[in-house]
């Protein structure tokens, strides 16, 4: 297998210049958080049976709605965009890693 | 003529232009702004370096596939994806290291995690010294990316996600946050049996290309690629491993989508790219999912999709796969 990427293509797509300009041009996410609670529908097909499952995650903390959109993929892990290198079987561990990670979000516990 | 990246715990040199080159990176103003990559708040310039926390940030928001749902498979994580376009990454700093050191010849250092990891994991490892990275706090307090609120030329985070990977301004220090126990984080982390494992790692079938990754191509799917990014195997008494179980031991900043914020984070890649580099001297240049994989579930995962990167139609999986015109490492595991 040749090499395609030269060292020369390489420098200049690095530029500073051409990096943002690349980025700006991407689709952005609007950046913030849709209100509603956190949903996940999984579809799959079984011995002829079409099957839907829809979880719904509602989280508060100290009495306060949390806008984490959790999910969870089709072997039942849980995971959100905040902590992108975590993956929870307890939604209770995912609440408590967001505090751990976002101390400054929640404010002071009891 | 190559490069040659060297560990950054044994190569004093490329420390000190790693280093170096980092605080100009972070110093030099682009010529964009904080409402180019719609990031709310006051329109702030964007400095170089943070064009990479960005660059990080909006890929984990890009859904592989186009129009499908980022949470599950995005354009740089949760599938095949992700060492190709963290080498890409690599590169692009590299090239920029260089420029601003005037150094054609500087080569990333790497971090060997996994040589900590067999000692026990100490936190007062030498790369956690004030002569090299510095070490933890809420912000870190020594070492060349301490902040000083009263120093404009400090190390300064100006950019950080909130809790759904949303950017957001900032201005403060950074954080670290050794070795804390699940689920704030991991108290060890991966040891040379663990990347040997990894590398060793052969899912059943007869494809070849079976030990880089499988359907369907996620972050349950069997084979290397999963293993090094560390949601395989899925178990209920480790559900981290290898880079993910980095991310978590080191906390603060690595936490987030904006972990690039954290100047270990292209140490800690480097090292998985050279494992990644170690397996292909191994068992080939090997990649799946190929082009016969359907377009409507996987585009922007097969091996000629191009990455999201400024490389264009020619930054593809197979395009990076050999990169031994731009770099190479002295010693792979």
């Amino acid at each position: 297998m040749d090499p395609v990427i030269d060292p020369a293509e390489l420098t200049a797509a690095a530029a500073p210049d051409g990096l943002g300009r690349y980025l700006a041009g991407l689709p952005m996410p609007a950046m913030h958080h849709p209100h509603g609670p956190a949903k996940t529908v999984r579809t799959t097909e079984y011995e002829g049976h079409r099957i839907v499952v829809t979880t719904t995650y509602e989280v508060s903390v100290d009495g306060k709605q949390v806008k984490a959109d959790l999910r969870v993929d089709d072997n039942g892990a849980l995971y959100c965009h905040g902590l992108p290198n975590y993956q929870f079987a307890s939604a209770l561990d995912t609440v408590r890693a967001l505090i751990a990670n976002y101390p400054d979000r929640f404010g002071g516990g009891a | 003529m190559p490069v040659v990246r060297k560990s950054i715990v044994t190569d004093q040199s490329s420390r000190d232009d790693y280093v170096h080159g980092v605080g100009l990176l972070k110093q030099e103003a682009s010529q964009f702004t904080t409402a180019d990559f719609n990031i709310p708040g006051p329109t702030a310039l964007v400095h170089t370096y943070d064009l990479f926390v960005i660059w990080h940030g909006l890929t984990m928001m890009t859904p592989v596939p186009p129009g499908g749902n980022p949470y599950a498979r995005n354009a740089a994580h949760r599938g095949p994806i992700f060492l190709p376009w963290h080498r890409v990454m690599l590169a692009v700093l590299e090239a920029n290291l260089q420029r601003v050191l005037g150094k054609a010849g500087f080569a990333l250092p790497y971090w060997d995690w996994s040589a900590d990891g067999d000692l026990g994991s100490p936190t007062g490892a030498p790369i956690w010294t004030s002569a090299y990275m510095g070490g933890q706090g809420t912000p870190i307090a020594d070492g060349p990316f301490a902040f000083d609120p009263a120093d404009p030329t400090s190390f300064t985070v100006r950019i950080e996600s909130d809790l759904n990977g949303m950017l957001a301004q900032t201005e403060r220090g950074l954080n670290r946050d050794f070795a804390r126990a699940w689920p704030a984080g991991w108290p060890t982390l991966p040891t040379s049996a663990d990347v040997k494992g990894a590398l060793a790692f052969a899912p059943s079938g007869g494809n070849p290309v079976d030990r880089y990754d499988t359907l369907a191509f996620d972050a349950s799917s069997k084979g290397f690629r999963n293993r090094l990014e560390g949601f395989i195997p899925q178990s209920p008494t480790q559900p981290v491993h290898l880079h993910n179980q980095v991310h978590l031991w080191v906390g603060g900043d690595m936490a987030p989508a904006t972990s690039p914020n954290d100047p270990v984070f292209f140490l800690h890649h480097c090292n998985v790219d050279r494992i990644w580099e170690g397996w292909m001297s191994r068992y080939g240049r090997l990649y799946a999912p190929d082009m016969t994989a359907p377009a409507a579930i996987y585009q922007g995962e097969r091996i000629d999709d191009p990455i999201v990167s400024p490389l264009g139609a020619g930054g593809t999986p197979r395009g990076v796969m050999d990169i031994s015109a731009i770099y190479a490492y002295d010693v792979l595991p």
